[in-house]
């Protein structure tokens, strides 16, 4: 397979994907809570659905328009070149774990222009609480990436792929299962989960990417919601490849590929699996005890660093 | 020998913890430390000549140094369990009785351990004595149990341990050195005479990054800054005979840590990397005691400044490092010790007797209580340094030395340092001596300032002739060449 | 040392480090005495891969002087202190949890440009943990000085114990065991006179948070 036809395949199982886990997700909490709920395929059902209807806009609103695109493709590119299911994704080369993050940056970014846009009290709030979190988790998720890179000495994704497939052993090292827990606790912040943030509520009090969202209807709402899962596709797909890079196909042949996706979509289902449970167990912090959480991730990354440094 | 100065204190702590607290408990008292102060002098007969005596299957070595050291500690320790009898009498219910024992012994312990830690042979077991002070001590600084006194020694027990744990880290980075000498791992050692023959083969690396941990830990004890802030604290919450115990022979031993040390430090790593370290904790102690001492109100704190001022001094000293500067430092050592404990012993008596120790509220103790006053000018006027007294003679004999080590600047900041803390003295023993006079609430007995008086003769006819002291000086200098 | 060993020596020496962060992280009084006995566990692993490495019989008996000590005796005084106060929290630290945080990512990385000559002297594997000792040490002083329950500044001290004596078995498999036993008893007695002045304080204060005791200012 070509590595255009890659890049296409992953940029739709991180769109299809990230749309299950989140059903996945929904269903996983609701047995959890002694409730049947809504089948797996509920969002990407919703999300097709909207996309067939009229945006309303409100004052300001081109702005609203642009948002939802400006999400989906900065995603859809970092889907595109990050290795998920192969190493050799079109654009491989420029796969540096810096370029993924400034993606994801970007997106956020948008997201909140787009919640101060119509400057309603909950987009505003919303957007301010988004980026007061962001500027403690994007930096979390670099040095968390960064204590990945040790090891194969390269921050280039595909290279730190390569290099820990070379070298299994490395995967029980210390550095590794810290650089692991901080990366899942900055997944677990950037995607809005419990207990940073609770994806299905609408109170006024907690909610931060909802807030932001709120104003958008019709298509740019299926456009949005659709980012979002994407996102959480490509950060729990992330986090499986580089926590547990078995499986990831370093060649471009088809059956590897095949194998490399299948396992993908077992590798991350299994994380959101264990996400949604937690998610049952924990309550919500308190906004303001949010950025210690976060500050323990970015510690824990800083210190997987070091290890990595310090233990040859 | 060496053995019977440890086992004095040691008896006495076990003895002192048992008898009932009067009479027996304060002889005992006495007695343990009278045989430390003949032990000492035996000893620095003995060993001034650069002899080494040992003892304990080699875990004692008592040079020139230890002699002195040992001298220093018995002479501080008579006059304060000389004094310490009233403290010991007080009292007659059951707590206060038990306390009172408590006190005895600890103080016991507290001298055991200070002898355990100039007489060791090895640096770890020095480390070992100096962290058990710590222990005994925190009891002692808290023993009145006041808010104040509490909060005190905690503050003590806090920044000490947290000194102490660094400096055992320097020790163990000196083990590593050693270790890797090229003289194979068996080698490893942290005994001093060891150390000091490998010296010239340490990783200067890792020796100097023991070297800065170890100077700065012990540093804490010595009450260097930045990292006095205990104490002033524990000084003037103590008893008055604790706060002499401390003052006088607490900090030095923490410095005789450091002197140790530093012999190895200049083996390996030339002279150059410790004298700068010393000048500056020793300008900064300077200057923080200045700034500190003008505005102080207490006596006993006053009293505490002015220590820190002479652990600069004496900081100065050993960076010139020459023989001359360190035979001069150690004869500071001697009449700083015996000057200020004379000093807080009096203030332990001023307290007693006024019930406070505030400057302002001590008026015309040279009319009110004739002996204790003029005990106390004749210790102001030695502290700052004039004539007679032997603190005169060491000062200017450190001032020559620096000088000639090319430390002149050194000299000149120290100066402007010493008169400030005498121009504070100066103020303070006219408020507390002169004015007029009102009735005595409880006067001084006798018994109590003969000792004060006798500490106060040794230290002017030290200052005349050297000549009890000369050889051990220079034999302990001689050591630490 | 086969590879074994070495995998066990870097996840324990990780541990004694990670656990000590935590210390930064947690508030409750009682779960830094867990963490603190969490540490002993592992430093009491460090002590024993040491010893069955090297086949030292008088490092394998610090190991289990100091599972006793640090895993026991410590944690032990210390939770018999915090339960005449149940439910003590660190209320406001001097610097909030996440910049300790922040700044004890920073110490750590200092920890390790600092120890570098260490692991620099010593091809051994355990001599390049050693900057984990220091960070450490490090991070407990940060513990200390930040805190202002009396508890948990007993608990920053024991960490930066903890931190000294990671390096000691990392770089000299421990120093003579004199002197090892002389150390320990001293942070045993450390803790009972600190435990002990906690009482007395909150008899006789009747508040354990330090900013209360301001009497002695200069």
């Amino acid at each position: 397979m070509t590595a255009y036809g890659l890049s296409v395949v992953q940029i739709l199982a991180v769109a299809v994907g990230g749309l299950l886990l989140t059903g996945l997700m929904a269903k996983v909490r609701a047995r959890a809570e002694g409730r049947v709920g809504a089948p797996v395929t509920q969002p990407l059902r919703e999300v097709v659905k909207w996309l067939g209807r009229e945006s309303p806009r409100a004052t300001g609103g081109a702005l609203m328009g642009v948002v939802p695109v400006v999400l989906l493709v900065t995603t859809a590119l970092a889907a595109a070149i990050a290795p998920l299911a192969g190493v050799g994704t079109a654009g491989a080369g420029g796969a540096d774990a810096l370029v993924v993050v400034f993606l994801l940056l970007t997106g956020s970014l948008a997201l909140a222009l787009g919640g101060l846009a119509t400057a309603t009290a909950f987009g505003g709030m919303g957007a301010s609480r988004a980026m007061t979190l962001s500027a403690l988790t994007e930096p979390a998720l670099l040095v968390a990436v960064a204590a990945f890179a040790v090891p194969g000495r390269s921050m280039n994704l595909a290279t730190l792929v390569r290099y820990s497939l070379a070298h299994p052993a490395g995967v029980a090292s210390p550095s590794h299962v810290l650089a692991t827990v901080a990366l899942l606790m900055v997944v677990v912040a950037e995607t809005g989960r419990m207990p940073v943030d609770n994806p299905s509520t609408h109170l006024e009090l907690t909610m931060i990417h909802e807030a932001m969202v709120l104003e958008y209807g019709g298509r740019d709402y299926a456009l949005v919601s659709l980012g979002g899962s994407m996102r959480l596709g490509l950060l729990l797909g992330l986090l499986a490849t580089l926590a547990v890079p078995w499986g990831v196909a370093p060649s471009d042949s088809v059956p590897a590929l095949g194998l490399g996706l299948v396992l993908l979509a077992v590798k991350a289902g299994a994380l959101a699996l264990g996400v949604a449970l937690v998610e049952v167990r924990t309550a919500k912090l308190r906004l303001f005890r949010v950025p210690e959480l976060l500050a323990a991730g970015f510690v824990l990354a800083a210190l997987a660093v070091v290890v990595g440094v310090v233990v040859r | 020998m060496p053995a019977l100065v440890l086992l004095a204190p040691t008896l006495a702590a076990v003895v002192v913890a048992l008898v009932p607290p009067g009479r027996v408990a304060r002889a005992v008292s006495v007695a343990a430390a009278l045989v430390v102060l003949g032990g000492g002098v035996v000893l620095g007969a003995r060993c001034a000549g650069g002899r080494v005596e040992h003892a304990l299957g080699g875990l004692v070595r008592v040079d020139a140094l230890s002699a002195l050291m040992i001298i220093v500690i018995g002479a501080v320790a008579t006059l304060a369990t000389a004094a310490m009898g009233r403290t010991l009498a007080s009292g007659t219910d059951r707590i206060s009785r038990r306390r009172a024992r408590e006190y005895g012994a600890l103080v016991q312990v507290f001298l055991a351990a200070m002898l355990g830690a100039v007489v060791a042979a090895n640096l770890g077991v020095v480390w070992v004595m100096v962290e058990a002070t710590t222990i005994a001590t925190t009891f002692l600084v808290g023993h009145r149990r006041t808010r104040a006194a509490l909060e005190a020694s905690w503050k003590y027990v806090v920044l000490c341990s947290v000194g102490i744990a660094l400096a055992f880290l320097g020790l163990v980075l000196f083990y590593f050195a050693s270790a890797h000498t090229g003289a194979g791992p068996h080698a490893a050692s942290l005994d001093w005479t060891s150390l000091r023959r490998l010296a010239p083969h340490l990783d200067p690396n890792v020796t100097r990054v023991a070297v800065g941990l170890v100077v700065i830990g012990f540093g804490t004890k010595v009450g260097l800054a930045p990292m006095q802030s205990w104490l002033p604290d524990a000084h003037s919450r103590a008893p008055g005979p604790v706060s002499a115990l401390m003052s006088c022979v607490l900090l030095t031993v923490a410095l005789y840590a450091i002197l140790r040390v530093k012999v190895i430090a200049d083996l390996a790593l030339g002279a150059g990397f410790v004298r700068t370290l010393l000048l500056a904790l020793g300008l900064l102690s300077l200057a923080v005691a200045a700034a500190l001492v003008v505005a102080e109100r207490d006596l006993k704190r006053l009293l505490a400044y002015s220590s820190i001022e002479h652990m600069g001094l004496l900081a100065l000293a050993v960076a010139a490092g020459t023989p001359l500067a360190v035979a001069a430092a150690l004869l500071h050592v001697v009449g700083h010790g015996l000057t200020k404990s004379v000093l807080f012993l009096g203030a332990g008596e001023v307290h007693h007797a006024e019930s406070t120790t505030t400057i302002a509220e001590i008026r015309a103790l040279l009319r009110r209580q004739p002996g204790l006053g003029a005990v106390m000018a004749a210790g102001l006027v030695a502290l700052a340094g004039f004539p007679p007294f032997s603190l005169f003679a060491s000062e200017l004999a450190m001032f020559r030395a620096e000088v000639a080590a090319g430390l002149g600047w050194a000299v000149g900041a120290a100066l402007v340092a010493l008169v400030v803390v005498a121009g504070a003295l100066a103020r303070t023993a006219r408020g507390i001596l002169l004015g007029p006079a009102t009735p005595v609430a409880r006067p001084v007995p006798v018994r109590a300032l003969a000792p004060l008086v006798a500490a106060l003769v040794a230290c002017a006819v030290l200052g005349i002739v050297a000549w009890p002291l000369a050889s051990l000086l220079h034999g302990a200098a001689g050591v630490l060449g | 040392m086969n590879g074994l060993d070495d995998g066990l020596l870097d996840l324990a020496s990780v541990a004694v480090l990670a656990l000590g962060v935590a210390a930064l992280w947690r508030r409750d009084v009682r779960a830094l005495i867990g963490l603190l006995r969490a540490q002993g566990v592992a430093l009491a692993l460090v002590a024993s891969v040491e010893a069955l490495s090297a086949h030292d019989v008088g490092l394998g008996a610090t190991a289990v002087l100091v599972l006793a000590l640090k895993a026991g005796a410590v944690p032990w005084v210390l939770g018999r202190v915090a339960a005449r106060d149940p439910g003590a929290r660190e209320g406001a630290p001097l610097i909030n949890v996440p910049s300790s945080l922040v700044l004890a990512a920073a110490l750590v990385g200092l920890a390790v440009v600092t120890g570098a000559p260490l692991a620099r002297l010593s091809s051994g594997h355990a001599a390049a943990l050693a900057p984990l000792g220091l960070a450490t040490a490090l991070v407990g002083y940060l513990v200390l000085v930040t805190r202002r329950r009396p508890l948990s500044q007993i608990v920053g001290l024991i960490i930066i114990d903890n931190g000294v004596a990671l390096v000691t078995f990392l770089l000299t498999s421990g120093v003579p065991l004199i002197i090892e036993l002389g150390g320990s008893l001293d942070v045993l007695l450390v803790v009972v006179v600190s435990a002990t002045l906690v009482g007395a304080m909150r008899a006789r204060i009747g508040a354990d948070e330090l900013d209360e005791l301001e009497e002695l200012r200069d």
